[in-house]
C-alpha cells in the first residue's frame, strides 16, 4: 500500500515483524490501538484493512 | 534492531550461565551456580533498564495464553497428585499405618500446601489486576 516492508512498518508501529506476518495471513487479530495507529498510516478507514467475521474474537 | 541485539544478548547470556552452572554442577559448588544465576539476572536486568524494549501485543497474548495453559494443567495436576499421595495414609490400611511410607505423605503434604499457594496466588493476582483495569466496581 504505501511500499512497506515488514520490517519497516513493524518499525512504525512498535511491534515485531512476526506480528506483522500473523496479522496479514489472519493468524493475529490486533488491538483497537493498534488497528487505529494502522489505518492512521495508512490514511484509510479502519474497516478499509480490518474485518472480523462472524463478531466474533479470533484471538 | 534493539529488539533483535536484546534477543542475541539475552542467548548469550543464557549461555553463559549455563556454562557456570554447569562447572558448578561438574564441581560441586552451589555456591558458584547461585552466584552464576544470579549475576546474569542482575546483568539482564540492567540491560533491560537501559535499552527500551518494545511490549509486542501478539507477544503479550500469547504469554498470557501460555500462563492460562500452564495454570490450567498445573494446578488440577499437583492437586491431584496431593489427593493421591494423601490418600493412602489414610485409609486405614495395615501396610500404610505402619508408618513405612511416610515420605508419601510428606510428599501429599508439599503437593497440597503448593497447590494451595498457586490457587491463592492466582487468586491475589485476579483481584489486583481485575482492580487495575477498572473491573472492580459496581457502578454502572
Amino acid at each position: 500500500m504505501h511500499d512497506l516492508t515488514q520490517e519497516q512498518l513493524a518499525e512504525k508501529m512498535g511491534i515485531s515483524r512476526q506480528t506483522v506476518i500473523a496479522i496479514e495471513s489472519d493468524k493475529y487479530l490486533p488491538s483497537l490501538g493498534l488497528a487505529f495507529r494502522m489505518a492512521k498510516l495508512f490514511k484509510v478507514k479502519i474497516e478499509e484493512i480490518f474485518t472480523v467475521e462472524g463478531g466474533e474474537d479470533e484471538n | 534492531m534493539e529488539r533483535k541485539r536484546y534477543k542475541q544478548l539475552r542467548a548469550a547470556v543464557g549461555v553463559f550461565v549455563g556454562a557456570i552452572v554447569a562447572v558448578a554442577v561438574t564441581r560441586d559448588s552451589y555456591l558458584l551456580a547461585a552466584a552464576g544465576v544470579i549475576t546474569g539476572m542482575v546483568f539482564m536486568a540492567l540491560v533491560r533498564s537501559s535499552v527500551k524494549i518494545r511490549v509486542d501485543e501478539r507477544e503479550a497474548l500469547i504469554k498470557e495464553k501460555a500462563a492460562q495453559l500452564t495454570y490450567a494443567i498445573f494446578a488440577p495436576t499437583i492437586g491431584i497428585g496431593a489427593f493421591l499421595l494423601l490418600m493412602p495414609s489414610h485409609s486405614g490400611l495395615d501396610v500404610f499405618s505402619r508408618g513405612e511410607f511416610v515420605y508419601l505423605e510428606s510428599l501429599g503434604m508439599i503437593l497440597a500446601y503448593l497447590a494451595l499457594f498457586l490457587i491463592a496466588l492466582y487468586a491475589i493476582s485476579y483481584h489486583f489486576l481485575s482492580r487495575k483495569y477498572g473491573g472492580g466496581g459496581d457502578e454502572e
